[in-house]
């Protein structure tokens, strides 16, 4: 017992596979050419990024819960057509903003309490939810696309700030928030604790229900959000232009080294893994490649990465 | 005036009395043990005090005010702290999180988690139990004794006036348990009250100042320290009627053992067995006694291949075996587990399907599934095992837990098997059901089968065992024969430090 206690810490645990082979892609990409290092490309990539790091980040938190959203980019379409019609229909950018918000928590609360409170499985929970926003976005816009926004929102969307475009100072601050709310606040103690031993924090005194409930609200705050890039993006909102946002989102998350079980995950391993389904997209775009082999490419990195984590996790000597 | 009282506390479970009129006094500066069998109501008894769960009925009194402790948090508000034995620590959470859990201490403008400062106080929690753990590590890095340590470091941390200890020495080496006793004499000191689950008589006769003794879910004594040796408190706990009238089964038949069916030899494994010895010949029923988590399920994986053996050997007929369950099975052994709802029975399938699954090939060579003769034969099982209802394509899950024990059995029968290890098989389910079972048991050793009853009922070892072995700490620590089996001598064997 006394011994030094050579335990591994929260910082000196060894990094998931995504760093090495996120590394890999961003230079093969850079070798690869076709314009990939150029200024205009690498604006682009930060644009395409601030979506899914958006919606990756707190999906993060909610696999972190032993949770999975699959509604995440279905609510984000019902958000971003909500706002198009608020703007539309002539409102200020502020009250379509809240709109989208009020959606995108009303979400979240649905998922988070039937979850929490009632104990359903959250892939079924939110496959429902998924149905339910597709189907909103569909019957609100009669399946056409909503135009005629006015310039507001799509200024907004162009404008920068030093240097930088809004929409990634935008994601950045989300990156920034979910770090702060996981990292420094009791609710981040919280999301580790109901993945990794709800009970404990149930006899801590804690009330783990509200909690849980918490993690999936934040989440659908985040989708009306994003709303905002999502709509400013094409000055439309299109009602399933998001759907199928929510596998890039979970793939970046397991990429990043997150685990489906016992609370066991990190923020920054989700933010390399957008960085890397980001670049390996556009790279492959820019090498004229089909958008549904990209899908399969992202597959067989995950399955590689998830592997090598699995592996070196099964090889490591068991604990004193 | 005590610290906090439980005057006349009952709780009931459908078909369970877990406490009934038990009243217990806990003053500030003692150490107040808690003795009692597996299932006489210690932890309902804690769940109780820490509103885990309700009393239906007596109350509470905490430093002479009637309180009503709902939930945990307001046993928390009391002062009221718990080690568990069942850990509650989160994996992938540094240590400094952990102690604080619930009660992290934050910034007084941001509200933010103040980091510098919960480390510091979690690095003085450990400190004051001699502990040199990095307060960033994840306990899911950590070993089972370090994680006890650091759940006690957690409870200690939080300045409990009452503080509770389910059995916080199970798991710990005799370094760390001094370690332990050492902060537990200066809480003491420092006026503290401690409730103390022990299965160990010597912290029972070493810490206690005072002993309660619970037996099927009632207080049978509370003693001053030095009022009764360790003899007559195994008699309170163990119950004068038990000899007797206590007997759900008493066995008719005792035969001359035949050939060796099962040998184990210097038997060593990473889940704690260390150096077992056993014999188990045809025709014979071998109890394995022994506290919960003294090794007892842990020797039957290992026989069975499920866990990994470090050193020994495992002979099974004469041979030595080598591979996993599947190879051990094809031998004629069967495993039947605790928890065979999980781990014995497909239940949402019939009953026939159930007691067919282990034989399929043995019935239908080649491979062609014939629904008549299938029935034929599930109906012949059920009739032998007596499986009520009858019905073979009555669903598994809705038949009663003696019932599906019953299944169980029947389909590692059929299966041939020769040496059949039960894991608590009695657990769960009514004393009618248990007298089959046993019935059952012994009818397999009355045709040549060999049988390793692991059993935590003293009285089922007693009367229904040839022989027994008694584990403490993965070790045998002794084995009784048939002439010397009585719960007495099982209980001493299973707790006396040696």
């Amino acid at each position: 017992m006394n011994a030094p206690a050579r335990s591994v810490t929260y910082r000196t645990r060894p990094l998931p596979a995504i760093v090495p082979i996120g590394l890999f892609v961003v230079v093969g990409a850079v070798l690869a050419g076709h314009g990939f290092a150029s200024e205009r490309n690498i604006a682009n990539l930060g644009l395409q990024a601030s979506i899914l790091l958006m919606l990756a980040m707190p999906m993060t938190l909610i696999i972190m819960s032993e949770g999975l959203d699959l509604s995440a980019g279905a609510v984000l379409s019902l958000c971003s057509v909500v706002m198009a019609m608020m703007l539309a229909g002539g409102h200020g950018l502020v009250a379509a903003l809240a709109a989208s918000l009020g959606v995108g928590l009303a979400f979240g609360l649905a998922n988070g309490g039937l979850v929490s409170l009632l104990g359903l499985p959250p892939f079924v929970v939110t496959l429902g939810t998924l149905g339910i926003a597709q189907g909103a976005a569909l019957v609100l816009t009669e399946g056409n696309a909503v135009s005629g926004l006015g310039p507001g929102i799509s200024a907004l969307y162009a404008d920068h700030i030093a240097g930088i475009p809004l929409p990634v100072i935008i994601a950045l601050a989300t990156w920034l928030v979910t770090h702060v709310l996981l990292y420094h606040t009791r609710f981040g103690a919280y999301v580790f604790a109901i993945g990794g031993n709800r009970d404990a924090l149930v006899l801590a005194g804690v009330r783990a229900s509200a909690w849980h409930i918490a993690i999936y609200a934040y989440g659908g705050l985040v989708s009306g959000v994003a709303a905002l890039l999502l709509t400013g993006r094409m000055n439309a909102a299109h009602p399933t232009v998001a759907i199928g946002m929510e596998f890039d989102a979970i793939a970046a998350v397991v990429l990043g080294g997150t685990s489906f079980e016992r609370g066991d995950g990190r923020l920054l391993g989700t933010v390399l893994g957008v960085a890397t389904i980001t670049v390996l997209r556009n790279a492959l775009d820019l090498l004229g490649i089909e958008s549904s082999l990209q899908v399969v490419s992202i597959g067989v990195l995950i399955l590689v990465v998830i592997m090598i984590d699995s592996a070196r996790r099964t090889w490591r000597v068991h604990p004193a | 005036m005590p610290l906090l009282a439980l005057r006349s506390v009952s709780k009931s479970f459908p078909g369970v009395r877990a406490l009934e009129d038990v009243s217990l006094d806990l003053h500030g500066g003692e150490v107040h043990m808690l003795l009692g069998e597996n299932g006489a109501g210690k932890s309902s008894l804690i769940k109780v005090l820490y509103g885990a769960y309700r009393a239906d009925a007596g109350t509470i009194l905490h430093e002479g005010h009637l309180v009503d402790i709902k939930r945990p948090a307001d046993a928390r508000r009391m002062g009221i702290a718990v080690i568990f034995q069942e850990f509650s620590l989160v994996p992938f959470l540094d240590l400094a999180h952990n102690i604080f859990l619930g009660r992290e201490p934050r910034h007084r403008v941001t509200r933010l988690i103040d980091h510098a400062r919960m480390h510091r106080e979690a690095r003085a929690a450990l400190d004051s139990l001699g502990l040199d753990y990095d307060t960033r590590a994840l306990p899911v890095h950590l070993g089972i004794a370090r994680q006890q340590m650091v759940e006690i470091a957690k409870a200690l941390s939080q300045n409990a006036r009452i503080l509770v200890m389910d059995e916080p020495t199970a798991a710990l080496s005799d370094r760390e348990a001094d370690a332990l006793f050492a902060v537990i004499r200066r809480l003491r000191a420092d006026g503290v009250a401690i409730l103390y689950i022990s299965h160990r008589m010597k912290e029972v006769l070493e810490l206690g100042d005072r002993v309660t003794v619970l037996r099927d879910g009632r207080r049978v004594a509370t003693m001053l320290r030095g009022e009764a040796s360790a003899n007559e408190l195994i008699a309170m706990m163990v119950g004068r009627a038990a000899g007797a009238a206590g007997a759900v089964y008493q066995r008719r038949h005792f035969g001359e053992p035949g050939a060796t069916a099962l040998e184990v030899r210097g038997l060593c494994t990473a889940s704690g067995v260390n150096g077992v010895d056993l014999v188990v010949r045809a025709g014979e029923i071998v109890g394995l006694s022994g506290l919960v988590g003294a090794g007892r399920t842990e020797v039957a994986r290992a026989v069975f291949g499920a866990d990994p053996i470090t050193a020994g050997e495992v002979k099974l007929f004469g041979a030595p075996v080598h591979g996993g369950p599947d190879r051990v099975a094809s031998r004629g052994v069967a495993l039947i587990p605790e928890n065979r709802k999980q781990e014995g029975l497909a239940l949402k399938r019939s009953t026939q399907d159930n007691l067919l699954a282990a034989s399929l090939w043995k019935q239908f060579p080649r491979g062609w599934y014939r629904a008549r003769p299938a029935r034929r034969h599930a109906r012949a099982l059920i009739e032998r095992l007596r499986v009520t209802p009858g019905e073979p394509r009555r669903l598994a899950s809705v038949l009663s837990g003696g019932n599906q024990q019953k299944v169980v059995i029947g389909k590692w029968l059929v299966a041939g098997c020769r040496l059949f290890m039960f894991d608590e098989p009695t657990r769960g389910i009514d004393i009618g059901a248990k007298g089959e079972i046993f019935a059952l048991i012994e009818d397999l050793v009355k045709r040549g089968a060999a049988v390793l009853l692991i059993s935590s009922e003293l009285s089922e070892i007693v009367h229904v065992c040839d022989r027994a072995y008694v584990m403490r700490t993965g070790r045998i620590v002794g084995e009784l024969a048939r002439h010397d089996l009585s719960e007495e001598n099982l209980l001493r064997l299973a707790m006396h430090e040696t």
